[in-house]
């Protein structure tokens, strides 16, 4: 079974067809014998026929003869309709042959030499009769040489007559060995291909037979496959689920005794500052700025596990030009705050829920401004265009017969260097000190978060001091 | 001490607190936070849902009405072991001599359910526990201010 070949669909087809072809093949032989075996059959009962009009022929001469010489001899006028009578007859029936014969040259020559010397015979029964009537007996008609005459004109219409019949009948010997041929030939033929045609169906049934049994074998294998890839699937996604539960709860229950440290902390500065000695107070300080930024870490975490878990019914089309507008009227202040210079271009309608986007482009924009150069005002450009097939291609997550928007966020901020392009993405990943910028590094986690959720993708391209860009690939809105 | 004693004396009788709160270090924030504003015995508390139930229906130890008076507004954690904030809440409401008790919930959780959930069952407020003492004395102060001067309660 192992090494048991597999037929192919191909090979059962090309058995049918096969089939097919043996089938019409032998139809046609069949047809066509049929055809001879009727051909020969007309032909057989067609020399028949002639054979029975030449005896006629020959014997309605005879009888002629025999009337002439009763007449002659008894001179009774009733031999004499007799002929008469008879005449008429060896006419219709020389017609007949030589309407049945039209196809055979040879058979129409030997009629018409049989015609000519039937006639010479009547024109010397005619002559006997008138001499007879004139005078009342034939003496003085006859002589010698009438009388071979008479004998030669015989044999000469036997000579004939057997002729016509030895053609016909050598015709219908061959004719009727033709006949014998074709019917025994027949059966012959169309077992044969009959057989041939079993045998090639059961090929054909047989392989039919191969194929689905492997089929089922595959599909089973394929269903099978497919089952463990949902279970799979239904894994991980619950593994993720697991994560971002676990992630709620782990900062949830972390705030617990972080708030208590802060709180007696803040208790133990507020009542016996003043009995601290040494470097005391500097360390109850450390404790309170540690626990302020862990935190901020923790209620980072919060954030980041809950983001994207957004509602459906809050997802809908989203106008990012209005999203972002009404977001920067918002924050304007702190945009003139650090004289911050902002473009919108012609930007599409994305799916999505309007808090998330709202979020994307003002983490991205904050970013901007954070990282903007000391002695440079901050100059920020949205804009979308549709992506190139190259571009969606490079990333697996995106489908290659959709269409995406490629949203570019472009800065002229301190830029940073291209091996971090990824880096800056993970959570809690920071490119410079704490001193010189706050902040935990989960603004770009949550962009990413988010966009990934919505379908797309975001990827950064910066070089130092050059400013960066954050591109954003999202799906266009299908009808 | 005496001068603050002696104002709040002067206005106002000061109101009974009744803390239900399991967790040692949280009593002990809340009570610090309340002794800013109020004497002492003013906050009282019981350490689950359970104990809170014995404390309202007078069941010992809870019988003598001069230590345990009847509190006119109760702080309720939610996650405290055996009996729970929220099934405690729910047979407060259930018992008509009690269920004019205001009730502010005084949790950890932010959880949106919980919020509706609690407010349906008839809670009066729900207050999520600060991060800093300093936010912590701030919210006992309202607290305290709020329902001794603003409001008015039942007798």
């Amino acid at each position: 079974m192992a090494k048991k070949e597999k037929p192919s669909i191909r090979q059962v087809k090309i058995y049918s067809i096969v089939t097919l072809i043996l089938i019409v093949v032998g139809s046609a032989i069949s047809y066509w014998t049929a055809g001879r075996i009727e051909f020969y059959t007309n032909a057989v009962m067609h020399t028949s026929e002639v054979l029975q009009r030449t005896n006629e022929l020959y014997s309605s001469i005879l009888e002629r003869e025999t009337n002439i010489r009763g007449y002659v001899i008894t001179g009774n006028e009733q031999f004499l309709t007799n002929y008469r009578q008879s005449k008429i007859n060896a006419d219709v029936l020389l017609t007949q042959l030589q309407n049945l014969t039209l196809d055979n040259g040879v058979q129409q020559n030997n009629i018409e030499e049989l015609r000519g010397l039937i006639n010479a015979r009547v024109r010397t029964f005619e002559a006997t009769i008138a001499y007879f009537k004139e005078h009342g007996n034939l003496e003085g008609f006859l002589d010698p040489s009438k009388a071979s005459n008479a004998l030669n004109g015989y044999s000469m219409i036997k000579n004939v007559v057997l002729r016509i019949n030895d053609v016909e009948n050598n015709l219908f010997q061959e004719r009727n060995q033709n006949l014998i041929n074709n019917i025994n030939a027949l059966p012959f033929i169309v077992g044969l291909i009959s057989l041939f045609s079993i045998t090639i169906g059961l090929v054909t049934f047989f392989s039919i037979y191969q194929y689905n049994k492997a089929q089922i074998v595959a599909d089973n294998d394929r269903i099978i496959f497919q089952e463990k890839l949902k279970d799979q699937i239904n894994l991980l996604d619950e593994s993720n689920k697991e994560l971002e539960q676990f992630a709620y709860i782990a900062s949830h229950d972390l705030q617990e005794p972080l708030r208590k440290i802060t709180s007696f902390s803040d208790l133990l500065k507020e009542q016996y500052a003043d009995k601290l000695e040494g470097d005391g107070e500097l360390y109850l300080n450390r404790i309170t700025a540690a626990s302020i930024r862990m935190r901020r870490l923790i209620t980072d975490l919060l954030e980041y596990s809950r983001a994207g878990k957004i509602e459906n019914e809050q997802i809908k089309e989203v106008k990012l030009s209005k999203i972002i507008s009404e977001m920067l009227e918002d924050v304007e202040v702190a945009i003139q705050d650090k004289s911050a210079k902002i473009t919108l271009g012609n930007l599409p309608k994305v799916y999505g829920a309007e808090t998330e986007y709202r979020q994307v482009f003002q983490n991205l924009i904050s970013n901007s401004i954070k990282f903007s150069k000391p002695d440079t005002d901050p100059e920020i450009s949205i804009t979308a265009e549709e992506a190139g097939l190259d571009l969606v291609k490079k990333f697996p997550t995106l489908t290659r017969e959709k269409k995406y928007h490629l949203i570019k966020v472009s800065d002229n901020g301190i830029g940073f260097n291209k091996e971090y392009a990824d880096r800056i993405f993970s959570i809690f990943q920071r490119l410079h000190g704490k001193k010189d910028y706050e902040g935990t590094g989960i603004g770009l986690s949550i962009t990413r978060k988010i966009i990934e959720k919505n379908g797309g993708v975001i990827f950064a391209e910066s070089n130092p001091s050059e400013g960066a860009t954050f591109n954003i690939l999202l799906p266009f809105i299908t009808t | 001490m005496f001068i603050q004693d002696f104002m709040l004396m002067s206005f106002e009788k000061p109101i009974q607190i009744l803390v239900a709160e399991d967790d040692e270090d949280d009593k002990l924030l809340i009570l610090k936070a309340f002794e800013r504003t109020l004497p002492k015995e003013k906050v009282t508390c019981v350490e689950d849902g359970e104990a809170l139930l014995k404390y309202l229906k007078r069941v010992a130890p809870y019988n003598d009405l001069l230590k345990y008076p009847r509190p006119d507004i109760i702080l309720l954690d939610l996650n405290m072991p055996r009996v729970g904030g929220k099934e405690a809440l729910a047979e407060i409401k259930r018992c008509e001599d009690l269920k004019s008790i205001p009730v502010i919930i005084f949790t950890t959780s932010s959880n949106l359910d919980d919020i509706q959930i609690t407010y349906k069952m008839g809670s009066s407020s729900f207050i999520t526990k600060p991060g800093s003492f300093e936010e912590l004395v701030r919210v006992t102060e309202e607290i305290e201010n709020y329902w001794s001067k603003t409001v008015l309660l039942p007798d």
